[in-house]
């Protein structure tokens, strides 16, 4: 259990931040994690049960659970709705996949945008719209190391990361009038149920411990990403905005 | 209690250079604000003490030394004892048209913003004062990627950081899982922009960046960041506190 003294300049003490794709992995853990260092939590995701289980372990109360599948307009529209005022968001909806570049098909690039860039986008843009973010907060999107190095068969997917970075830097000179910051977090390998079966022919363990090999300092944990969500969400970040973190354990050439 | 949580610096002892003034000088209160014994180095050894006076406990230790004098940087190093942290603060900020730089004008900024660093980290990691899980910071200028006007020498000391902290995070990663990064950073109200303004070389431009004007603690809080345990995994990488400055096409 995370403890973060409200004295901290890493204290989420008093603030009260949306977070989506929070029903597992990285959206869970960040979720989780902000609750800890003092946060009150609003929770989106698919799956009843998971999101369910990522709501019984938020700590403190006040918390709130927004059930749904954002790639559908109402329930976006209903999500801002219900969102009330937020001091921050942090978009962890998203897919990976691996296609050779000869197989790519119009079904499967809507599939990877629609869920990687255009649902983070369409709902900040309601957010901001509506005036749901306070003056002082702080929006947060999930990239990928793979939008600044290739890796095979990922053209589709580092496609849509590399789209977060370009859009955070523009989002960032419109919202900074209203003290709004804009950051995205670049994560190499954490393991993380989306990596299940990314080893093509190796079987998911025996690619994790090769991977763990090559890496500087081992894969990473989904702590460790909350733990830089927080940093994007508190004041310790008060004069950073338009900026990508690499986090990567060290690998990135 | 600060003492679990993943961004406190309880029981890391850190060495801060450039100690005795702007932004060294806020990010050693910060550390201690947070946790840590800092050792503290700067040439000024009136200012250091003034810093450690405003620092709370009574644990951390002053060292007054001219990081580009080789006995007393080795000096230093020999008396720093063992460490978790180390941050690279010291630097100076020498602005000059291009057309008026001279070899003594590069060697100067180069001995200060690039060989002392390299240098100090050098003899510690030799001698084996950085103890395993630690985390090197050096503290450089969005400079290194953009370049300004009039700071052709200084973008180039400060740029000359990045790849050699990449290099340096390879060689001691794996084996002693310590972490080096760079914070870039853009015009925060220190003496040391007060001076450049007053030479009308940039320091204007502060009040003109998308989030306005940065203060010594943004950078602070983000030496804090790279140094406590929330950062484990980030190494080779590069943080800019800069205030928006550099995701803009242009500032001008």
């Amino acid at each position: 259990m995370m403890t973060v003294d409200t004295n901290s300049p890493f204290s989420m003490s008093g603030k009260r931040i949306l977070v989506t794709g929070a029903s597992s992995g990285l959206g869970q853990q960040i979720a989780i994690s902000c609750s800890e260092a003092g946060a009150s939590l609003v929770i989106c995701g698919r799956d009843k049960t998971r999101l369910n289980e990522t709501f019984n372990k938020l700590a403190g109360t006040g918390h709130q659970a927004l059930l749904g599948d954002l790639t559908d307009d109402a329930v976006l529209a209903s999500t801002v709705e219900q969102v009330g005022l937020i001091d921050g968001v942090v978009h962890c909806t998203g897919v990976s996949g691996p296609i050779p570049a000869r197989m790519i098909s119009r079904e499967f690039l809507d599939r990877l945008f629609n869920i990687n860039f255009f649902v983070p986008t369409l709902l900040t843009s309601k957010l901001l719209a509506k005036s749901r973010i306070n003056k002082g907060g702080s929006i947060l999107f999930m990239s990928s190391s793979a939008a600044f190095r290739g890796v095979h068969g990922m053209s589709v997917y580092s496609a849509t990361k590399s789209a977060l970075v370009a859009s955070t830097r523009c989002l960032a000179l419109e919202t900074a009038k209203r003290g709004i910051r804009v950051n995205c977090l670049a994560p190499d390998l954490v393991v993380t149920p989306m990596l299940l079966g990314s080893g093509a022919i190796l079987s998911t363990n025996e690619w994790l411990d090769q991977q763990r090999a090559i890496h500087p300092l081992g894969l990473g944990s989904t702590d460790d990403v909350a733990n830089a969500a927080i940093f994007f969400l508190s004041k310790a970040s008060r004069w950073i905005t338009g900026t990508t973190l690499i986090m990567d354990g060290g690998i990135t050439y | 209690m600060i003492g679990s949580a993943p961004f406190s610096l309880a029981g890391k002892r850190i060495l801060v250079t450039g100690a005795s003034s702007g932004l060294g000088q806020a990010t050693a209160i910060t550390l201690a604000a947070n946790g840590a014994e800092v050792v503290l180095t700067g040439r000024n050894a009136q200012r250091l003490a003034e810093t450690k006076a405003a620092m709370p406990e009574n644990k951390h230790v002053c060292i007054e030394a001219e990081l580009t004098d080789i006995e007393q940087r080795n000096a230093l190093a020999d008396n720093a004892g063992l460490l978790d942290g180390l941050v690279h603060c010291a630097g100076i900020a020498a602005v000059r048209p291009f057309r008026q730089i001279d070899k003594d004008f590069i060697d100067k900024d180069f001995d200060i913003n690039l060989d002392a660093p390299l240098l100090l980290t050098q003899r510690l990691l030799a001698r084996k004062q950085l103890n395993r899980g630690g985390s090197i910071v050096f503290v450089g200028s969005v400079a290194a990627h953009i370049g300004t006007k009039g700071s052709s020498v200084y973008s180039a000391s400060k740029g000359a950081l990045v790849p050699a902290a990449r290099a340096l995070a390879l060689e001691v990663g794996q084996k002693q899982l310590i972490r080096v990064n760079y914070i870039a950073v853009s015009y925060i109200e220190t003496p040391m922009l007060a001076r450049l303004a007053q030479e009308g070389m940039g320091g204007e431009m502060a009040m003109d960046l998308p989030l306005g004007k940065g203060m010594p603690e943004d950078v602070a809080n983000s030496v804090l960041f790279l140094l406590a345990d929330a950062s484990k995994w980030i190494t080779r990488s590069t943080i800019f506190v800069d205030g928006g400055h550099t995701c803009q096409i242009s500032a001008l």
